[in-house]
């Protein structure tokens, strides 16, 4: 048996008839920062509400360092916790929240006063200890929350949507915020969100659900640049999918014709297809090309529109057979990209992935 | 809207006016009571011939008013704390309870507020004829205890409605037992609504005088039952001097419940 820091084993939670999490099983390594992405009622908040002794498991068992949580109330788990909503006691100082779970616990005040002074530094809220909840803004409550919930030192960290009440700007500065925090604390976190650009920016694996499974854990990398499936693919980044049959496969190569009958040979895959087997062909936007490279497999295509984002272009283009792609080429590529810029794309079937229809 | 106060014009005179004549009909009967006590003349004549505080004199010297007033107090307070711990519990399993019948409960906790209080009163004397409680401070309380119920319920399931349960499970992932939770989190933050919960409750029993009349017996008075028994016997200015007390010290408590909860919800 490996001695995984923190282990979810065949964790089953069911609702009457509704399945929510279908034997989800994970091993977190000690200070991994483990996110659950997926859209809402995939099971992510489920997984995590039976980690903090919210819902009982219908089935399996959660293991912190081989002994099992699940007979330990709530409160005596000893886990952090960040909610979605603002939580902090709105009748307590922002010290005195952050002071609280030391309180309950009964450490010496000497203690508690220099660990909450530690948290409050930490989050960089050293000026607001005596303000109340109320004259603190939703970005600074969340900070709060986050010092209160590392003031006992726990060994996990358990971040349930945290920023998903801010807006966008504040959202990022406070994702900066919480890297620095983990870098800084060594805390083991799992966090969960259905944004995917933050679980890329935050996390060391993810584990992306999808209907109460887990369809593919691993680095960002992995699932952006190996997706497990067409869900995958098309909830981690933007993707173009594409009709296409399945002709033959050849040492993970395959060949394949395009709606438009064209073939196009050497596409990635990692699944067995049938001859003949329908299938749809994943093509990110910034792998499109404007003009031809080697290797290059092309399509025919109409311009529809085109916008100037900064750092790329994003080109809206029509195939032959009516599917609209996402084309984003960088914007300082010499590359035409008006209207008058041909009528042919250029993408290298090395970066493309095909899935079953 | 439609009836935006701003969009109405001329109807806006006829408004306020409107409003002011039945703000005049409800308040100037209290305001002539007021002046009538400090009024010298025996029989109650308005306009006052002079002024005068002998009413109050008498008031003050006579024991059975003072009595009266200390055991209205008494039981008001009492019936107050019972009311506000009964309707803690009782509000906890209406907002948080998931259990058949929460709403016929809820009904039935609030009935003491419709039913017509004289067919409560004759319902409760019989009954507590029957075990010996008529007439006691223990039957007293029950029965306004009972009557300010509704009054310590409304309030405070209001605030713990208003209140997100996540604070209390975070206070609990903190290392708060859920006991501890409640008392040192969930409880103060509802602190308004309890605190309304028993300045309402006491009021309910402070001038409640139909089920007073019915729980006295002439060792056991409240204020509102005293006033009543003298205005029967002999309509002496003391009437209006002890109801003028009354309605002082409820306009008091209003001011102050007006100002804490200013100053709680900061």
């Amino acid at each position: 048996m490996t001695r995984s820091f923190l282990s979810i084993r065949a964790v089953r939670k069911t609702f009457g008839a509704f399945v929510a999490v279908h034997d989800v099983t994970i091993d977190v390594p000690k200070g991994e920062f483990l996110t659950f992405l997926g859209p809402s009622g995939s099971g992510k908040s489920t997984t995590l509400y039976a980690i903090a002794g919210f819902q009982d498991p219908s089935s399996g068992d959660v293991l912190l360092e081989d002994r099992s949580l699940l007979s330990v109330p709530s409160h005596k788990r000893n886990i952090g916790m960040v909610f979605q909503r603002y939580t902090l006691f709105p009748h307590l100082s922002v010290a005195e929240n952050v002071a609280f779970p030391l309180r309950v616990r009964r450490r010496p005040d000497a203690e508690v006063k220099r660990k909450v002074a530690d948290m409050l530094a930490l989050v960089r809220l050293e000026n607001f200890a005596d303000r109340h909840p109320g004259a603190l803004s939703g970005g600074q409550q969340q900070r709060v929350a986050l010092a209160r919930a590392l003031a006992y030192d726990p060994p996990i960290l358990l971040m349930d949507e945290p920023l998903s009440a801010l807006d966008k700007k504040l959202r990022q500065e406070i994702q900066a915020e919480i890297r620095r925090i983990h870098r800084e604390t060594g805390v083991t976190i799992l966090y969960v969100t259905h944004d995917q650009e933050e679980a890329l920016h935050l996390s060391d694996r993810i584990a992306l659900f999808r209907e109460g499974r887990i369809e593919q854990i691993g680095t960002g990398e992995d699932l952006y640049l190996r997706p497990a499936s067409e869900f995958v693919a098309g909830f981690i980044g933007n993707s173009n999918f594409l009709a296409a049959e399945h002709l033959e496969t050849a040492g993970g190569a395959a060949t394949i014709r395009l709606a438009d009958g064209s073939i196009v040979k050497g596409v990635k895959t990692t699944q067995a297809f049938d001859r003949g087997q329908k299938a749809r062909l994943m093509v990110r936007p910034e792998a499109f090309r404007l003009t031809p490279g080697p290797a290059s497999a092309e399509l025919a295509v109409e311009f529809i529109d085109a916008a100037f984002f900064g750092d790329r272009r994003r080109v809206v283009m029509r195939t032959a057979g009516g599917e609209e792609l996402d084309v984003r080429p960088t914007s300082d590529a010499a590359e035409p990209h008006g209207p008058d810029s041909g009528r042919r794309i250029f993408f290298d079937p090395a970066v493309a992935f095909l899935f079953p229809a | 809207m439609l009836l935006d106060y701003d969009r109405l014009g001329w109807l806006r005179v006829a408004l306020v006016g409107f409003t002011a004549a039945v703000a005049a009909f409800l308040l100037l009967p209290v305001v002539f009571i007021v002046l009538l006590s400090f009024g010298s003349s025996r029989w109650l004549a308005f306009p006052p011939p002079g002024w005068t505080l002998k009413w109050y004199q008498q008031l003050l010297d006579d024991p059975t008013w003072i009595d009266a007033a200390l055991t209205s107090a008494r039981i008001a307070a009492m019936a107050a704390i019972l009311a506000v711990v009964i309707g803690l519990f009782a509000s906890f399993s209406l907002v948080r309870g998931e259990f058949r019948g929460r709403q016929v409960l809820r009904g039935l906790l609030l009935t003491p507020m419709v039913l017509p209080v004289v067919v409560f009163a004759i319902a409760i004397y019989a009954f507590f004829l029957r075990i010996g409680l008529a007439g006691t401070t223990v039957g007293f309380v029950i029965a306004h205890t009972i009557l300010a119920l509704p009054f310590a319920i409304i309030p405070i399931t209001a605030a713990l409605e208003g209140f997100d349960k996540s604070i209390e499970d975070a206070a609990i992932v903190c290392g708060a037992s859920p006991l501890q939770a409640r008392l040192r989190i969930t409880l103060p933050s509802i602190r308004i609504g309890i605190f309304s919960a028993a300045i309402f409750s006491f009021l309910a029993s402070w001038d409640e005088v139909v089920v007073a009349i019915f729980m006295a017996s002439p060792t056991l008075q409240t204020l509102p039952v005293k006033i009543w028994g003298s205005l029967r016997a002999d309509l002496s200015p003391v009437v209006a001097a002890a109801s003028s007390l009354l309605v002082g010290l409820t306009l008091c408590l209003m001011i102050v419940t007006a100002l804490l909860r200013r100053k709680l919800s900061r």
